[in-house]
């Protein structure tokens, strides 16, 4: 129950302070929508005529606006100090892992789920053929992304490259999730006979979530621990 | 007397290397398929599987250190994934090396290839963060994390051309290997000098940073007079 409470504490927290500022939110957004423009002059005619790259587009960006987003997770905690007041709060320190790792879910599903209509109408996409899918391919990665995304924005937030250490650090441990996501997407958007192939990716990125949590789980109080 | 066992350790890395290239060229039978070209597998091989070692010691010491906190685990998680990522680089060379005659082409993406070069990239960023982090107990906890995180894509890699269907070859079923005796003797000779040559790497880097630690004790000692 404690565990519960104080993390939630911890997300109203994140929530409120990014509802004042909505920075991350708004720069998050049109990231998005830049790097839709930028696949559109990348690929060109290609993307009208064949379904095949959209799932590849979608992700791609979304995972780019993450790291946007993931690399400003702990710089007021760092900057301003905040971490050492939360450090001094009687709690696991694990409660503040999952405390930021459950704001930074809540702040990607809100901006994947702004930015899924106008990926839809600048490609006419039809997002309706299974949406309850859909939302559970962006519940997985989100949770993945987010899972490891707050374990290493600790760790980069504090080394001399700081933002030029998170994507190195990133994006080849999320590639499992990148795969997941671009390919059960794929298979949704195309609408062909896909039922038991997009289960066997769902159950990766499922194991996947899973192994990345318990070592964000065991592994975080000895990141920001001193 | 530590010197002396260094000495004896080197030399019999060097006369099993010998002895490996010897057998590769002179021993094992040439393949009836592939021809002279499958001389490379002895050496592909035995450096494949030395960066799964070199990455598995890694894990266990950043795990150790965890726990125990002594400078000298740390350092040996270092020095691993230092010699795991030299001779990883060794096998993305001599595998595209091998591909060209055999495939047709230099590189495929398929799945042993990619989980192998973003395992690569995986331990580059190890590194990376190594060198990004100055103060030296701190690196040592963000490296032995991120040991962690890293290792998740050995079993991966390793696994996967039995758990995907691929172009790559698995000569190791289970207990079975498909390959002619005097092929299997080179092979596990190759292995062996491989291993050797390993520890030995593994254990002159760890001797290094040992001797630049007495060095800045030194340097301490002759500032303060």
């Amino acid at each position: 129950m404690r565990f519960f409470k104080s993390i939630m504490v911890l997300v109203q927290k994140d929530l409120a302070l990014e509802l004042r500022t909505k920075e991350m939110f708004n720069s998050m957004i049109i990231f998005v929508l830049l790097t839709l423009v930028i696949f559109n002059f990348a690929f060109g005619e290609v993307i009208e005529t064949s379904d095949e790259f959209l799932g590849g587009i979608l992700w791609v960006s979304f995972l780019f606006a993450a790291v946007l987003g993931l690399n400003r997770v702990f710089v007021h905690e760092k900057d301003e100090a905040c971490l050492d007041g939360l450090m001094l709060v009687p709690m696991e320190r694990s409660f503040i892992y999952f405390g930021k790792a459950i704001a930074t879910f809540l702040f990607l599903s809100v901006v994947e789920i702004v930015a899924l209509p106008i990926f839809s109408i600048l490609f006419g996409v039809n997002l309706l053929l299974n949406p309850f899918l859909l939302l559970l391919v962006l519940l997985l990665s989100n949770i993945g992304i987010a899972a490891v995304g707050t374990l290493l924005s600790a760790i980069s937030i504090n080394t001399k490259a700081r933002d030029l250490m998170l994507p190195i650090l990133f994006f080849p441990v999320i590639v499992p999730i990148l795969v997941g996501a671009v390919n059960s997407t794929r298979l949704i958007l195309s609408a062909s006979e896909f039922v038991a192939d997009i289960y066997i990716w769902l159950r990766t990125m499922a194991i996947y979530d899973i192994i990345f949590l318990l070592i964000g789980f065991l592994t975080f109080e000895f990141i920001i621990e001193e | 007397m530590k010197n002396k066992i260094y000495q004896i350790l080197t030399f019999c890395v060097a006369l099993s290397i010998i002895v490996s290239i010897y057998m590769v060229f002179c021993y094992a039978p040439i393949e009836k398929n592939m021809g002279f070209v499958q001389k490379i597998f002895y050496f592909h091989l035995p450096v494949a599987i030395i960066p799964y070692l070199a990455f598995l010691v890694t894990l266990i010491f950043s795990l150790v250190y965890l726990v125990k906190r002594e400078r000298k685990w740390d350092m040996v998680a270092h020095a691993s994934a230092e010699i795991g990522l030299v001779i990883d680089t060794l096998v993305l060379i001599t595998g595209p090396l091998w591909a060209k005659p055999v495939w047709g082409h230099w590189w495929v993406w398929e799945p042993r290839l990619t989980t192998s070069f973003i395992m690569w990239l995986l331990y580059v960023g190890y590194l990376m963060l190594r060198h990004s982090v100055p103060e030296e107990n701190r690196r040592a906890r963000f490296s032995a994390v991120y040991g962690i995180v890293a290792f998740v894509s050995v079993p991966i890699s390793f696994m996967s051309i039995r758990w995907w269907r691929t172009v790559h070859p698995l000569v190791i079923k289970g207990a079975s290997i498909e390959l002619e005796p005097p092929m299997v003797l080179t092979m596990l000779v190759s292995l062996f000098s491989f291993v050797l040559f390993y520890y030995l790497l593994l254990s002159q880097r760890v001797r290094l940073e040992n001797l630049k630690d007495e060095v800045e004790v030194i340097k301490d000692e002759v500032e303060k007079v």
